[in-house]
């Protein structure tokens, strides 16, 4: 599988090395989300990662890493954008208990469709849809806990606003996602347990450009609580994201994460790096 | 649900723009057009000057240039300008539309013109409260200007 994701890698950078691609406004691809489809941090948002516009495709990658008091998040992934229509993403998360060094790795597969309006210009909405496979590389841990599936299949929708003239006269954007899910811990920690039934669940992000360079914004991510043994909570975070130019971004954020498999008040720290062109 | 995590950040969101109104907001007069925040005639003279230098430096857009009369398309810029920010102009160039009819404007080509007029207005130290302005009402005119 690794040399797997290395041969994908290395065909999209192929594929789209001939490409100017860079000519839509900075930021408006926004940062690369855990599950690698462009967005926030903790969620997707209704933009494509990347910078294509409708002529031109794109590719970015990115490096994450989440520290929380009891547990560390690290991925990494890329994803594609073909005419802003179409992205593909791919991502490894490897999370790591502190206590013992145990890990759990997953990876991530994630396909979102541009199907209506435009995140900035008209009078319409960015809408898109998205499809996120996940499938379990360790999953003892999750069958432990009482999961039923190592693997599942998170269905969402998602709008996206920006205004160019925004409250204070900044430019600023709001996204809601509506997501079908049977995730433990965004699929950590399996699919499914004693709930075994598929919900809804509300995601929303509210973002600003202070400057042409740096925004500011919040995510807020509602979870399901399908195990028995566990609780699961809901998670939030407040993120400064710096874009230098076209093809970098820099994130920090605080995360607050919650309950994770028995130990409460998840919060800390986040910093994502991702590369575009 | 846990609402005390999201009204948390919440908060600290709050806090992040109160920090960014108190820096970036102190500028504006209330009852003062777009037109004379830019500077008048004389600022918006300025905008259009450095503009058409962006141009000028900018390989995404100039083969669009490459047959226009630079010294028409500086004062019906500079006079479309000036209406389009409240000031008191006639605008006497042609409808966006029959101007940019038959070029095939892309969508790249008309982000690249907005970051020319950006990077214009912010060597014309335009704050970026005003500018947002300006472009928000351009952004209105790109479906009258690309893909035709
Ligand atoms: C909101 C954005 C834009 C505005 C407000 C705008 C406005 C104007 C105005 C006022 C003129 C002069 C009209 C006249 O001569 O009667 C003009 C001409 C022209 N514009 Fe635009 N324009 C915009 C975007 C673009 C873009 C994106 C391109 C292509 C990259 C473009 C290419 C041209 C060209 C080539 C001319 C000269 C036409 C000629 O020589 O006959 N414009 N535009």
């Amino acid at each position: 599988m690794q040399a797997n994701f290395k041969i994908i890698v290395a065909s999209l950078l192929l594929f789209t090395s001939l490409t100017h691609a860079d000519t839509r406004i900075k930021g408006t691809g926004g940062v690369s989300s855990i599950s690698g489809g462009g967005g926030g941090g903790l969620i997707p948002w209704a933009t494509l990662g990347g910078l294509a516009t409708q002529d031109q495709r794109s590719i970015t990658g990115f490096i994450t890493r989440a520290n929380v008091d009891d547990f560390t998040l690290d991925v990494s992934g890329v994803a594609l954008n073909l005419h802003n229509r179409v992205e593909f993403s791919l991502a490894r998360q490897d999370f790591t208990i502190k206590a013992n060094d145990a890990e759990i790795s997953q990876d991530k597969y994630g396909l979102k469709i541009k199907v209506a309006g435009d995140l900035i210009f008209g009078p319409f909405p960015q809408v898109s849809i998205g499809v996120e496979k996940s499938a379990l590389r360790d999953p003892a841990t999750a069958r432990a806990l009482g999961a039923r599936d190592d693997d599942g299949v998170d269905f969402y929708l998602s709008t996206a606003k920006a205004w160019i003239d925004g409250p204070l006269h900044r430019t600023s954007m709001l996204n809601f996602n509506i997501r079908s899910t049977k995730a433990n811990q965004y699929g950590l920690l399996g699919y499914g347990g004693d709930n075994q039934d598929r919900e809804f669940m509300l995601e929303a992000a509210a973002a600003m450009f202070l400057s042409r360079s740096v925004a500011i914004g919040i995510e807020y991510r509602q979870k399901p609580d399908n195990l028995s043994a566990l609780i699961e909570e809901d998670a939030s975070d407040v993120f400064l994201a710096w874009f230098p130019n076209k093809h970098l971004s820099l994130t920090a954020a605080y995360v607050r994460l919650g309950d994770i498999a028995g130990a409460q008040n998840q919060n800390g720290f986040y910093f994502s790096i991702q590369g575009g062109l | 649900m846990n609402t005390l995590v999201l009204f948390r950040s919440c908060r600290l969101f709050a806090t992040m723009i109160g920090l960014a109104t108190l820096i970036g907001c102190a500028t504006t007069k209330p009852g003062e057009t777009l037109y004379q925040r830019l500077g008048s005639a004389e600022g918006i003279a300025n905008i259009t000057e450095l503009f058409v230098l962006e141009i000028a430096n900018d390989d995404r857009v100039i083969a669009y240039f490459e047959d226009s009369n630079v010294q028409r398309f500086r004062e019906k810029f500079n006079e479309h300008l000036c209406m389009i920010t409240d000031g008191p102009c006639n605008y006497s160039g042609d409808t966006m539309v029959d101007i940019h009819v038959g070029m095939n404007v892309t969508e790249g080509a008309f982000t690249a013109i907005v970051e020319d007029l950006i990077e214009a207005m912010n060597k014309a130290d335009v704050a970026i409260g005003t500018q947002n302005q300006v472009l928000d009402r351009l952004a209105r005119l790109r479906p009258e200007i690309i893909y035709l």
